[in-house]
């Protein structure tokens, strides 16, 4: 009897379980939100120049809702990294998000940490950003820092964006 | 094949075509918006948004080079804190992760472009650039380098 209760009570908790696990990040104005959508290029949506694949990564990408509302996806799991490698290989197609709203007054963005095509499938973790700057530039603890093009940047330019002008040596 | 069969077999086929178009291009295209002067930083929304770290000016610099070369959408501030997301440099429509932009990161600058608005964001379709002033925000001072000290 106590085994039975016991069994039920873990069924309904797992029925009652939120679907929502966005992890918090404490950013303003953020709410953890599972989004359902149709992944669609920005430029696209809006000026309907649209490019094959979305863009193939090389244009922002945001999420169709039911309701007609565009939401730009901004941000994905890895640190310094946009969402456009994670969305734009479901270019067209209806996908679950789950991440964070960013219902900011200058600004309303979604962050995925998180997504999937259909209810009964795993999630996937928004990571694709590192996986395919890793293919093209090798492995790197903090790819930022060994980023090519990022340091041609800041080799330029300096850290400060202005030539000449560097950081004071540490004492 | 005769002449009006091949004519007829072209009408066909061109019409086949804009059909496919029309199924793929999305029913809310062509919004059209306002002609517009915009002044302001260039910035990443990511650092602009989450209070996570000090974002403007030189020490924001380097962070704003990695979040733009990272894909974050980048977005000119104006004086009053607006943000209005770039789509598209003239010609160039590579909105993420572009090392055109990304060079121009906290700079200050002035553009034209179009203006269109859609769910809580302003979105801008840069036309040219009207002046670079470069960095002209001096933060490292105060916040160093941002986000890490280094």
């Amino acid at each position: 009897m106590r085994d039975s209760l016991k069994a039920l009570i873990i069924a309904a908790g797992l029925t009652m379980a939120p679907a929502i696990a966005a992890e918090p990040w404490n950013i303003p104005h953020e709410k953890q939100a599972v989004l359902k959508g149709r992944v669609v290029d920005a430029l696209c949506q809006l000026k309907g120049r649209c490019a094959a694949d979305c863009g193939g990564g090389k244009r922002q990408v945001g999420l169709v809702l039911a309701d007609g509302t565009f939401r730009l996806v901004a941000k994905s799991n890895i640190d310094f990294a946009g969402a456009t490698a994670d969305l734009s290989p479901y270019c067209g197609r209806e996908i679950e998000a789950d991440g964070l709203l960013i219902e900011n007054p200058a600004v309303t963005l979604f962050f995925v940490q998180r997504l999937r095509e259909r209810p009964d499938q795993d999630w996937i973790a928004a990571e694709r950003f590192k996986t395919g700057w890793e293919a093209r530039n090798g492995k790197a603890e903090e790819w930022w820092r060994a980023d090519p093009d990022a340091n041609r940047i800041i080799a330029a330019d300096g850290p400060f964006g202005i030539k000449g002008l560097q950081p004071k040596p540490k004492p | 094949m005769t002449i009006l069969s091949q004519a007829r077999r072209r009408v066909l086929l061109s019409t086949a075509f804009a059909g496919l178009f029309a199924a793929t291009a999305p029913a809310s295209a062509q919004q059209s918006g306002q002609r517009i002067t915009i002044t302001g930083e260039i910035s990443d929304s990511w650092c602009t948004i989450s209070g996570l770290m000090f974002a403007k000016g030189t020490a924001h610099h380097q962070c704003a080079v990695w979040c733009a070369l990272g894909g974050i959408p980048v977005a000119i501030r104006d004086s009053g804190g607006n943000l209005y997301l770039i789509l598209k440099i003239g010609d160039d429509e590579d909105s993420a992760g572009n090392p055109r932009v990304a060079r121009m990161a906290t700079h200050e600058v002035t553009v034209d472009g179009e203006l269109l608005e859609r769910d809580g964001v302003k979105y801008l379709l840069v036309d040219r650039i009207a002046d670079d002033k470069g960095v002209i925000t001096m933060t490292q001072e105060e916040h160093g380098i941002q986000p890490f000290g280094n």
